[in-house]
């Protein structure tokens, strides 16, 4: 499973990180998410899917 | 096209038609009721009250609209020199002298000034920069506490609710400590004062005085410069230019405005939740580290502190079958978009643990509240020092005072509880004040995440 976050869209909610802190790190000065590496963890795609539909502005895409 | 023919296609368009006083008691009690009518029969209507505005209340209807910067303007004209639209109070002050006054800077801005005071705050708000002030907010939590916790009863909102958010407010923005008290209770007051009680002139009087303050502080930073949020806003580039005063007490009275009464709200309406519900306040605490985070934005969800806010059509445009023209007026309800069952499950009832929780109790889009992560870090803060020290908590229903009119803020004006007594844990609140003043001035601890990455260290 490949993640990643659309910087044109989030906002910086922090949501994903709340849902997965090892997936997804916020950017330090305006807390808006990237993601160091876009290959989900095996045994992390559930708590991935968690934070892709609890953000906000639906800026997590998953494939 | 005629006059007539204009209000005919406008009797066609702005339908279907509802007529809901925001600021009555219908609202605030009638809230369950009314969203789930909505959602269903008109999730956007026309609401023919107040000069007739579009109410948006369906999350899809929310989602798609307010995230469209370029339908939407939060434009607060006063100055008569841009679109002339109103801002985001519905309604709207007619008088443009007033309204100017009023103003609430950058939420009432557009892109690219709008943009430009974010960059200039975020280094200050980002959750890394937040995380700096955590032991500063356990230090005005456990003083706020120690004030009442040997007589066994508090007013969550007077002794605690209303003095942390603005004691921490005061630091992060780089004013003295000791002026929290100035900008407290206009703060509060402005927005649960309805502006035909007969307090309401002591309310403005107030608010005057806060104004005269916040000038002055702006004297003082100009000639003596400190680090925090005011010292970002008066060196702020906006589209080339540093904002002058006015627009500095703008964005500074946006940020205590922000920053104080939303996060009061949530705290009182959360305490008074928790302790309706013994057992689930019983599962909070015993699963505290798993549960903080949901249960956090389910209280974000469920209360929804800032209902809604106006925006301005800026063109015309069809969204969702609906057609909506330049100039009309516009209500994204952040609150009823939060109780749709199309995305919440059971959504009139708490659930602490509840998943995929993606509220817009902080808004939309490039608005997004500024403040959110101070907001959160804030509301665990107080959360969990009362139920650490306070464990048997009960509010005391007779004495809890909704605000009269939820129209901008969901919030509480007491809420007074009785508990078993405790011990103190270290000095009162003018002496920790004092203690953190000292700590504030000696590390600068206001400065940007970009300046200073290490956190505050307080001695014991």
């Amino acid at each position: 499973m490949k993640v990643r976050v659309d910087g044109s869209v989030c906002q910086g909610h922090t949501l994903c990180a709340m849902a997965a802190a090892d997936v997804f790190e916020l950017n330090e000065e305006d807390g808006h998410a990237w993601v160091p590496s876009d290959d989900v963890p095996p045994g992390r795609e559930e708590v991935v899917r968690e934070a892709a539909r609890s953000c906000p502005e639906q800026a997590i895409v998953l494939s | 096209m005629t006059t007539e023919d204009i209000r005919a296609t406008d009797a066609e368009r702005k339908q279907p038609e509802i007529e809901l006083n925001r600021h009555g008691l219908e609202y605030r009690d009638g809230f369950e009721a009314w969203a789930k009518r909505l959602h269903v029969e008109a999730p956007i209507a026309w609401n023919a009250t107040h000069g007739g505005y579009w109410f948006v209340s369906g999350n899809q209807q929310v989602f798609d609209l307010a995230r469209r910067a370029d339908l939407l303007s939060n434009e607060n004209d006063g100055r008569g020199t841009k679109h002339g639209y109103f801002g985001i109070n519905i309604p709207h002050e007619p008088n443009p002298e007033i309204r100017r006054g009023r103003h609430a800077g950058f939420l009432e801005m557009d892109p690219p000034e709008q943009r430009h005071y974010r960059n200039a705050l975020n280094a200050y708000l980002s959750p890394a920069a937040v995380a700096r002030w955590q032991p500063v907010m356990d230090e005005i939590t456990r003083a706020s506490l120690d004030e009442v916790i040997e007589t066994g009863r508090i007013d969550f909102v007077d002794h605690l609710a209303n003095v942390v958010p603005a004691v921490l407010t005061m630091a992060m923005l780089g004013l003295p400590l000791t002026d929290w008290v100035v900008y407290c209770e206009p703060a509060h007051a402005a927005v649960y004062t309805p502006a035909d009680s007969p307090d309401w002139p002591r309310v403005q009087q107030q608010g005057l005085l806060m104004g005269q303050r916040l000038f002055e502080s702006i004297q003082e930073a100009r000639s003596k410069p400190r680090p925090g949020m005011l010292d970002a806003l008066l060196n702020a580039n906006i589209v080339g230019e540093k904002p002058d005063d006015e627009a500095v007490v703008g964005a500074m009275v946006l940020l205590i405005g922000g920053g104080f009464d939303t996060t009061t709200s949530l705290t009182a309406n959360a305490l008074n939740w928790l302790s309706e519900h013994p057992d689930q306040r019983e599962c909070l605490v015993r699963d505290w580290e798993t549960l903080r985070d949901s249960a956090t934005e389910e209280f974000l969800r469920f209360y929804t502190p800032a209902q809604g806010n106006g925006r301005t059509i800026s063109q015309d445009a069809e969204v969702h079958g609906t057609q909506f023209r330049e100039g009309d007026r516009l209500w994204v309800s952040w609150a009823m978009a939060n109780r749709d069952e199309t995305v919440f499950e059971d959504p009139h009832t708490i659930h602490l643990d509840r998943k995929g929780n993606r509220h817009s109790s902080f808004g939309l889009g490039i608005h997004r509240c500024i403040g959110s992560n101070v907001a959160r870090a804030t509301f665990k803060t107080m959360l969990k020092a009362v139920l650490d020290r306070m464990p048997d908590f009960a509010c005391d229903p007779g004495g809890a005072v909704r605000y009269e009119s939820t129209h901008v803020i969901n919030g509480m004006q007491h809420l007074p509880a009785t508990f078993t007594p405790g011990k103190r844990l270290g000095p009162g609140l003018e002496e920790t004040i004092e203690k953190l003043q000292r700590a504030c001035d000696e590390q600068r601890l206001a400065e940007p995440v970009t300046v200073r990455k290490q956190g505050a260290k307080l001695a014991d």
